[in-house]
């Protein structure tokens, strides 16, 4: 039953989804992405990789700006310090990929604690402001720690390999990130089912009756901060297996701008929303072009030249329309449009 | 007979405001004690000094031994204290189901290693929890809202639900701020019903904040009757219901019993 209330056992209350057909579809998007890399070229195969490290991405940053409601706009410096950490690892230290992936992890969630501590008291855009000064600071930790991090030189990222694999280009790295993402995916929806991630989202609704019913806030705020940005952290792992040469500027203001659109657009506080918010908007720079590309001649040209303006205003734009006309974003719109047709023919 | 709750000597000032003003009183286990008094008399002053969420400027607060003025607020849910806020404070992007687990925060163990997997342990937790909350929405007769985003009901729904929420404490005392204000008669009824079953059942002990005299003077054991910040009577409902002070009170206030 659908839209029914009545359930058999009780493990099916917990259970992710006891549906059926929610199942069904599931395992068909696994089962297409899991052959995407076979049929698809190289450029989409890439394209889809950037489009799957950015949901990790966003998973991550849901978990502190979704969820528990601390509005980060220092994942750029985030996503520096785990690309970084794989990068130092990998190259100068020789660790296994296996190892410097959660090792990413682990640093940027250590990290986190630098400007989750002193942050404890502010919300809103005083939160805001701090970590986007943070990830400012982290810039400049990069640029002049010349002898860990190269400093302004960068870094030539290779050599990763899994089982004799190089997982920084085509299918294997495809591989690699897709089961990142997928764990990503199954860790904040598992979080979000118990008392952990209940918590976080009682802290974003009303932080008093959080801590009248039990929730030490230092506590699960820090928590909020790790675990957001361990998966951050290893989302800038990852970006750096691809895109193989790192330095401060991949990390721009501009990529936490992105990841805030990533939710806004999908919907602030759904798990489903970040990755519905991501892959659209990682796929739109490429409509836009394709667009363009039909209009032809000059147009084109033109917006080649200017394709990373474009994304910025993009951005901007998504920010502005979803906050003011869609605010509960895609994710709200494609559950309205599910509740009216359940409801058809009594809509209303 | 030692009391579960016993104030002291109790005062709380906002800068040159004295809200609370040398408060005494003591709560025996398994009464309804109501704690009422005109708009502004601080009530919901004493309760947020009870549940730990402000600091007296003086005074002791004792629960089963043990001083509240000096514990954190997140242990209160783990003493067994919980209560309802005047002014709606529930988690209002979430379903009821969820509002009411939160509730039982203080009752799971899940760390966050084991959540991330939800295997073994933190899944018979879960399931343990959610068969205490269906209990919980049985007993509020909520079921048929169970997962509606509690944002979205009405006034006295959210109250309900925020009843519910303190009950997933599975608290020794319960405090309750203005329970009925915003609910229609039956919804009321409904209320002191359940309060009344609590007591009864569960043996809890409830101390209320309660406008609606009818209400109180029913289901009371106890009555504290304060005004501008000085508790001015105190005994069972009969007793303060002809007390000079309350009647001065609540006449001089013009607010008479409902
Ligand atoms: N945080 C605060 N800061 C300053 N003044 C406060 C604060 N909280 C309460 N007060 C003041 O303390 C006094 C008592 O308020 P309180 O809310 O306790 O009254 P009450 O008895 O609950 O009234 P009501 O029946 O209207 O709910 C009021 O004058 C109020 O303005
Ligand atoms: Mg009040």
């Amino acid at each position: 039953m659908r839209t029914g209330h009545y359930k058999e056992r009780w493990s099916q209350y917990v259970a992710l989804s006891d549906n059926p057909t929610v199942w069904a579809w599931v395992a068909a998007l696994l089962a297409a992405l899991l052959i995407a890399p076979v049929v698809l070229d190289g450029y989409s195969t890439t394209l889809l990789v950037s489009a799957l490290i950015a949901v990790v991405g966003a998973v991550g940053l849901n978990v502190l700006t979704g969820t528990t409601g601390l509005i980060s706009l220092g994942q750029a410096g985030f996503l520096a310090v785990g690309a970084y950490t794989n990068g130092v690892l990998l190259v100068d230290h020789h660790w296994p990929v296996w190892a410097t992936l959660p090792a990413s992890g682990v640093v940027a969630a250590a990290v986190s604690l630098v400007v989750g501590i002193p942050s404890l008291r502010l919300k809103g855009l005083y939160l805001a402001i701090t970590t986007l000064a943070f990830s400012f600071i982290i810039n400049h930790v990069i640029l002049y720690t010349e002898s860990v991090t190269h400093g302004p030189n960068g870094i030539f990222v290779n050599g990763a390999k899994i089982l004799g694999f190089d997982v920084q280009r085509g299918a294997p790295l495809y591989y690699l990130v897709l089961g990142v993402a997928v764990l990503s995916v199954l860790t904040a929806l598992n979080l979000a089912r118990t008392r952990i991630g209940r918590a976080w989202m009682a802290i974003r609704d009303h932080d008093v009756a959080a801590r009248v019913m039990g929730i030490d806030l230092v506590r699960y705020k820090l928590l909020a901060f790790m675990v957001s940005s361990f998966i951050v952290g290893v989302a800038g792992a990852l970006i750096s297996l691809q895109i193989r040469f790192i330095n401060i500027d991949v990390f721009a203001l501009i990529l936490s701008i992105e990841a805030i659109a990533f939710l806004i657009l999908g919907g602030l506080g759904s798990i489903g929303g970040a990755i519905l918010g991501a892959i659209f908007l990682s796929f739109l720079p490429e409509m836009i072009r394709l667009a363009f590309a039909m209009l032809g001649g000059s147009t084109a040209s033109l917006l080649g030249n200017y394709l990373f303006e474009i994304r910025g205003m993009a951005y901007g734009v998504v920010i502005v329309v979803f906050l003011r006309w869609v605010p509960d974003g895609l994710i709200g719109l494609w559950r309205d449009i599910r509740t009216y047709w359940s409801n058809w023919p009594l809509a209303y | 007979m030692s009391a579960l709750l016993s104030l002291h000597d109790v005062t709380m000032r906002f800068g040159g405001l004295t809200a609370v003003n040398g408060v005494e009183f003591a709560v025996q286990e398994g009464q309804i004690y109501s704690l009422i008094g005109p708009n502004g008399a601080g009530k919901t002053t004493i309760f947020n000094l009870i549940s730990a969420v402000l600091r007296p400027t003086n005074g002791r607060i004792l629960f089963d031994g043990r001083d509240l003025t000096k514990v954190p607020t997140h242990t209160l849910a783990h003493l067994g204290i919980a209560r309802t806020f005047q002014n709606l404070a529930v988690f209002k992007h979430e379903t009821v189901v969820n509002n009411l687990l939160v509730g039982m925060h203080a009752h799971l163990r899940t760390d966050p290693i084991s959540a991330a997997l939800f295997f073994g342990r933190a899944r018979r937790e879960e399931i343990r929890a959610r068969e205490r909350v269906e209990e919980i929405i049985d007993f509020l007769e909520i079921a048929d809202i169970r997962d509606h985003v509690v944002g979205t009901l009405s006034y006295g729904q959210q109250k309900k639900v925020e009843l519910g929420r303190a009950l997933a404490v599975q608290p020794r005392l319960l405090l309750l701020d203005e329970m009925v204000s915003g609910m229609n008669q039956e919804e009321r009824e409904d209320i002191a019903r359940f309060i009344l079953d609590l007591k009864d059942e569960l043996g809890m002990t409830v101390l209320m904040v309660e406008h609606d005299m009818g209400i109180v003077m029913d289901i009371s054991d106890r009555v504290c009757v304060v005004n501008h910040g000085r508790r001015i009577a105190e005994g069972t409902p009969d007793e303060v219901s002809v007390d000079p002070a309350v009647i001065e009170a609540y006449l001089g206030s013009k607010r008479g019993a409902a």
